[in-house]
């Protein structure tokens, strides 16, 4: 019985976590690079050119690889807040309050491409009517929002447990933005099919590279979070025994 | 297993989610018509906009109908969804991407016979992408894609 959730516990442990991710970051750091490398080059220099949109249509390896990833951090948040909220795990808590930040830039990156990309190919930065796009400036707020509400509250527990609430209902619109194109009349394109026969719309000539840097930012992502966590663990836990032990070690 | 307060926890945070899910997903569903940014010719046709109101049409831009002035912007062509047509003027600038057998958006009013003034026209492309090569080789193939950057019925 003890045996099945051992390993459930020790990830609540915040010293087991920064040794692991010691280890994992030279790697992690290696892969990012590297597919981002061949993400950007793919995209910039082999990616053919679309029949309608030219070469406008590159940004879409950006734009889709980051909208993406945007859309994982309410879940990831809704995920980290139900185990706090659950088992008042604190390493839940600092995952969860560094995605958030991360979250809003992503969406923010998303908001900016999209709208670049929008003011070539449809002739307009920005429409208020149209679904994807404001659910995804919600998205954007809603993340600030959680960020402004764990500033708010003073008792750091209680800052924990409302933005785990908040971050279980905001995933209500990540649902919203994702469907938003099927739901309703949109300038916004539908998601593109992909086809696995070369020479065909949609074949692996447009999508690799995509999923090439797909990879690349959700390594990024993990990367960044990783970094965040360990300075809120050393924060967090000053007062621990391992950690003035480190610090001494870095003298 | 879980400690029983642990259970009741989850049990609470499940309830929450699941009520404010149905909750909202009632409040969008009832506010669907409003969140569709554009009308179809159909649904033009159909009367389905008050005459005189400022609306967005959505279809595509009808083969062989452009007609651009050489000594302005004015350009007059006909909308469709291949069911109804709709005849539009506007004066401006047009999207890069505007061309006949292109799904467009317009903003503007129907006037009195009928004609939509547009004040502004967006391009709206649809999901396939494709080099021009692929295009022409299945352009000649026979297998013609259509660019349909409309659902078949908009309204549904």
């Amino acid at each position: 019985m003890a045996g099945r959730w051992q390993w459930f516990h020790r990830l609540g442990s915040p010293k087991w976590f920064y040794e692991k991710t010691t280890r994992w970051l030279p790697w992690l750091w290696g892969a990012m690079a590297l597919f981002l490398t061949v993400g950007l080059v793919w995209a910039l220099l082999f990616l053919p050119e679309d029949y309608q949109q030219g070469h406008t249509s590159r940004i879409l390896v950006v734009h889709v690889a980051v909208a993406g990833a945007s859309l994982s951090f309410f879940p990831l948040m809704a995920v980290a807040g139900a185990v706090t909220l659950v088992w008042r795990m604190k390493l839940a808590d600092m995952v969860a309050r560094n995605a958030a930040p991360l979250g809003a830039w992503f969406s923010f990156l998303t908001l900016a491409t999209g709208s670049i990309w929008g003011s070539v190919s449809w002739g307009t930065w920005w429409e208020w009517t149209d679904s994807r796009l404001v659910s995804m400036l919600f998205q954007f707020f809603l993340l600030l929002g959680v960020i402004s509400l764990r500033a708010a509250i003073e008792n750091t527990e209680t800052a924990a447990r409302a933005c785990a609430l908040l971050s279980i209902v905001g995933c209500i619109n990540v649902v919203v933005i994702k469907y938003s194109v099927d739901w309703w009349n949109t300038l916004h394109q539908p998601s593109s099919p992909i086809s696995m026969e070369v020479g065909s719309p949609n074949g692996p000539e447009f999508w690799v590279a995509t999923v090439v840097m797909i990879v690349a930012v959700y390594l990024f992502l993990t990367v960044s979070l990783i970094l965040a966590t360990r300075n809120e663990i050393l924060q967090r836990e000053s007062k621990a025994r391992w950690v003035r032990e480190l610090a001494l070690e870095a003298r | 297993m879980m400690k029983p307060h642990r259970r009741k926890r989850l049990g609470i945070i499940l309830f929450i989610a699941a009520g404010l899910s149905v909750a909202i997903g009632l409040t969008l569903f009832a506010l669907s018509q409003n969140i569709n940014m554009f009308y179809s010719p159909t649904a033009v046709a159909n009367g389905e906009v008050e005459a005189g109101t400022m609306f967005r049409i959505g279809g595509m831009v009808k083969d062989g109908s452009v007609d651009q002035r050489q000594d302005s912007l004015a350009v007059r062509f006909v909308t469709t969804d291949y069911v109804h047509d709709v005849p539009i003027e506007y004066e401006g600038i047009l999207p890069d991407l505007f061309r006949e057998g292109q799904g467009i958006v317009a903003e503007g009013r129907l006037d009195s016979a009928g004609v939509f003034q547009a004040s502004r026209v967006l391009a709206k492309h649809d999901e396939n992408y494709m080099s021009p090569e692929v295009r022409a080789a299945m352009e000649q193939a026979g297998a013609s894609p259509e660019n349909h950057p409309f659902r078949e019925s908009p309204e549904d």
